[in-house]
């Protein structure tokens, strides 16, 4: 088993901050860490290069450093690429992840590396890559080492992979099926008496959070405002001509309302499977108001309306998908000068 | 109250000229059943297969799975509401065939968010395991309705058809005596003698307002739940037959087998017979389709389990597909915020595999979640045998093979509580 193994100036003994700015070097062989690292592969592990670069120049340089340690690695016909572990060094952990990331993408090889979870470069890779947790803490140098020679072992013989906490990677952020013995009725069981008991229990599901939407600055004067309708309860022309699926769309369609003072049934079907559709198919000004809108124009409450209105189907969406198509929204709207949106849903 | 089941193990069902139990053989004198079913003007005739565990078999789309019971004379109606009137049920003796189902099958698939094959029921291989389903005997009825009905008139027939067979199979075996006998303990928020226990009580919904109930679509006690309020339940009302799903349900879906067989209510009658706990009751209740309503309902049903049952916790279920989270977990905040600690089952919605698009609610103090999953799941189901359904092209279909989602395969996703189905975190 042949590693190439990576470590910033410090772990790799060119000294601490005052040598940050190092470029690139190799060196034959395990250094510092690696021998501990090779150790803990086994006997038929052999660390056969290490790559040790300042964290300034790593993180100024990204893209070059990058470069030249793939060649570096491709040289060497490594089975595994190491990284760290970077503990909670910041632009150690960042160059290591965009290392791991690049190593694991266009070489197709085997790549670990150890942060905390508090290291920048764990948010931004840990969904792509196995980051052990190392904590923050250096001393931990041999815990870490030990879970990344026995994670890496596992990703180069390509063995199933347990669990964040069985492994001790930091959760990818991913979720997967697994069919367990306890029905669901009998987990819900468990874990309201535990609740009840007050004794530790592991919710099967943890709740995100998301950073608030800031409320935008009011209208200066509606009389002159120019409005867009937007809707994801998925009316489209009859025929759907974009195609926009009825769940987990990944397209989103504009469609004219210019000299249209009322929709009408008749030239709509709705693309969404997860509301019941006979009213709006009576009558999809129930979910796209034109007929309202066409009103408060003419008596001057706002100044025109825009005469397409956008549709998706807002359907078991998920968040990646919804993102794309409301910043593609966002610009379009934005582009042709819109003051306000109603957003209709169902 | 006091419901006793009087359990009668079936292994095998077969066609014969007189319907009668023979240990755990079930004859079934099909003429005569079908003759009983096409007294509904709605059908105009009626086909049965009978498959057997393990066998080369699938069949679909599935409407509805149904435990073989019939209740002794005296002990109320059958299907109260539906086949009887709305008198309480699970008073009494009911017996039971355990180990059959009676599995009626749509003669077209409703097409819903997940794909044109519907509910589908697999009967060998590894999808049939991860089903209880996959292990019973089932007698499939394939109801065929007279042309031009309308769709509400329909699903009302198969409902029939489903519940009437289920009650002619297991009067056969009225008058024999039953393997076992399964009684419940006294439940309730007035129940002596288990002082110190932690009072526990479910709340499950049993219908999402997302879709309107169908024109005489029968739910509770026979009646569509259009202006229903949540309300408390005996345990035994939900599994002596106060309860049949909505003709649509969706993500895993729900089944009147397992309103019969209710694992969370058989889960917590199994803790309150350990003395573990005390099961203060149930309520049932309904997912909203807008804000008004759901702040009504979510209070009601927060109101009923703090002052008509008394509980210390509640575990809670939902129905349908996404939005019903909402009531779900509205309901939990709720709860905690009365001081009832709270454990809820979701369905996972993440089809990009991301934690953050699987929840549809973020409230701190609801932090004890059972999540069903099912987005990453599927099985490459071999050729069969026998691939049974109402139109021959959806047989061509389901002979397969065909890459079937877990959601599709009846009973794997369920979402009453049967699933063993787990969406992990990684």
């Amino acid at each position: 088993m042949r590693i190439v193994h990576y470590l910033n100036q410090f772990f790799g003994g060119l000294g601490g901050e005052e040598k940050a700015n190092l470029p690139l070097e190799t060196k034959e062989g395990a250094v510092g860490p690696g021998k501990l690292l090779e150790q803990l592969l086994g006997s038929d592990a052999r660390v056969v290069m290490t790559l040790v670069c300042g964290d300034n120049y790593a993180v100024e340089h990204q893209a070059e450093m990058i470069g030249a340690s793939l060649d570096k690695i491709r040289q060497a016909d490594a089975d595994l690429f190491v990284a760290g572990p970077c503990f909670q060094a910041g632009r150690y952990g960042m160059a290591a992840g965009a290392l791991c990331s690049e190593a694991q993408s266009k070489l197709s090889m085997a790549v670990i590396t150890g942060m905390a979870e508090e290291n920048p470069g764990a948010d931004l890779y840990r969904e792509f890559l196995y980051i052990v947790d190392s904590g923050a803490n250096a001393a931990n140098m041999r815990e870490a080492l030990a879970r990344m020679a026995s994670l890496g072992r596992k990703l180069i013989e390509r063995a199933p992979i347990g669990l964040p906490k069985e492994e001790g990677y930091l959760p990818h952020g991913l979720i997967r099926d697994q069919f367990v013995v306890q029905t669901a009725a009998e987990r819900l069981v468990d874990m309201v008496l535990a609740k009840l008991a007050n004794k530790p229990f592991e919710s099967e599901m943890a709740p995100t959070a998301f950073a608030p939407v800031p409320m935008p600055p009011p209208i200066k004067d509606l009389k002159k405002a120019k409005l867009m309708l937007i809707t994801d309860g998925g009316l489209v022309p009859k025929g759907n001509p974009d195609n926009i699926q009825g769940s987990a769309a990944t397209r989103w369609g504009s469609y004219k309302i210019a000299n249209c003072d009322d929709l009408s049934g008749a030239d709509y079907e709705i693309s969404h499977g997860g509301y019941d559709p006979q009213f709006v198919r009576q009558d999809p000004d129930r979910l796209v108001p034109l007929d309202a809108m066409r009103e408060l124009e003419r008596a001057g409450v706002i100044g025109e309306l825009y005469d397409e209105f956008l549709s998706t189907s807002g359907l078991a969406n998920p968040l990646s998908n919804t993102r794309r198509m409301g910043r593609e929204m966002a610009e379009k709207a934005k582009a042709l000068g819109i003051d306000a949106v109603i957003l209709t849903s169902t | 109250m006091q419901l006793t089941l009087a359990l009668h193990s079936i292994t095998s069902i077969y066609p014969s000229d007189s319907t009668r139990l023979e240990g755990e053989a079930l004859a079934v004198d099909l003429t005569e059943l079908s003759g009983l079913l096409l007294e509904d003007s709605s059908l105009a005739a009626v086909d049965f297969e009978i498959v057997s565990p393990g066998e080369s078999c699938r069949a679909g789309p599935v409407f509805d799975i149904v435990e073989p019971r019939a209740k002794v004379p005296g002990s109320g109606p059958d299907w109260p509401g539906i086949l009887g009137g709305p008198l309480t049920a699970g008073m009494g003796t009911t017996h039971v065939l355990r180990g059959a189902a009676v599995t009626v099958l749509r003669e077209e698939s409703v097409g819903d968010s997940r794909g044109a094959v519907g509910y589908v029921l697999e009967m060998s291989g590894a999808a049939a395991q991860e089903s209880h389903y996959g292990s019973l005997h089932h007698l499939i009825v394939i109801p065929r309705t007279r042309t031009g009905l309308p769709s509400h008139t329909q699903q009302r027939a198969y409902r029939i058809a489903g519940l009437k067979t289920a009650v002619y199979l297991a009067r056969a075996a009225l008058k024999v005596a039953s393997d076992e006998i399964e009684m419940f303990e006294p439940v309730g928020p007035a129940v002596n003698g288990r002082e110190g226990l932690p009072r526990v009580a479910y709340v499950g919904q049993i219908f999402s307002r997302q879709r309107k109930p169908a024109i005489d679509e029968p739910i509770l006690y026979g009646a569509d739940t259009d202006g229903m309020l949540p309300l408390t339940l005996h345990p035994d009302e939900w599994l002596d037959g106060a309860l049949v799903p909505s003709y649509h349900n969706s993500l895993g879906g729900a089944e009147t087998y397992f309103y019969q067989n209710h694992p969370v209510i058989t889960e917590l009658y199994r803790r309150h017979h350990a003395r573990e706990i005390n099961f203060v009751g149930t309520v049932a209740t309904i997912a909203s389709a807008n804000n008004f309503d759901r702040e009504r309902n979510c209070r009601f049903a927060a109101s009923l389990v703090k002052w008509a049952l008394n509980a210390d916790g509640a575990v809670l279920t939902k129905f349908g597909g996404g939005v019903p989270h909402t009531d779900l977990s509205e309901t939990a905040r709720l709860l905690e915020g009365m001081g009832i600690k709270t454990a809820v089952q979701v369905t996972d919605l993440a089809r990009d595999r991301r934690i953050e698009s699987a929840l549809l609610f973020n409230f701190p103090e609801v932090n004890a979640i059972v999540c069903i999953g099912g987005n990453s799941t599927s099985w490459k189901g071999p050729r069969v045998e026998r691939a049974i359904a109402a139109n021959p092209e959806m047989v061509e279909r389901l002979r397969g093979p065909v890459e079937i989602e877990a959601m599709n395969v009846i009973g794997v996703a369920n979402q009453q509580g049967a699933s063993r189905l787990r969406a992990m975190v990684y």
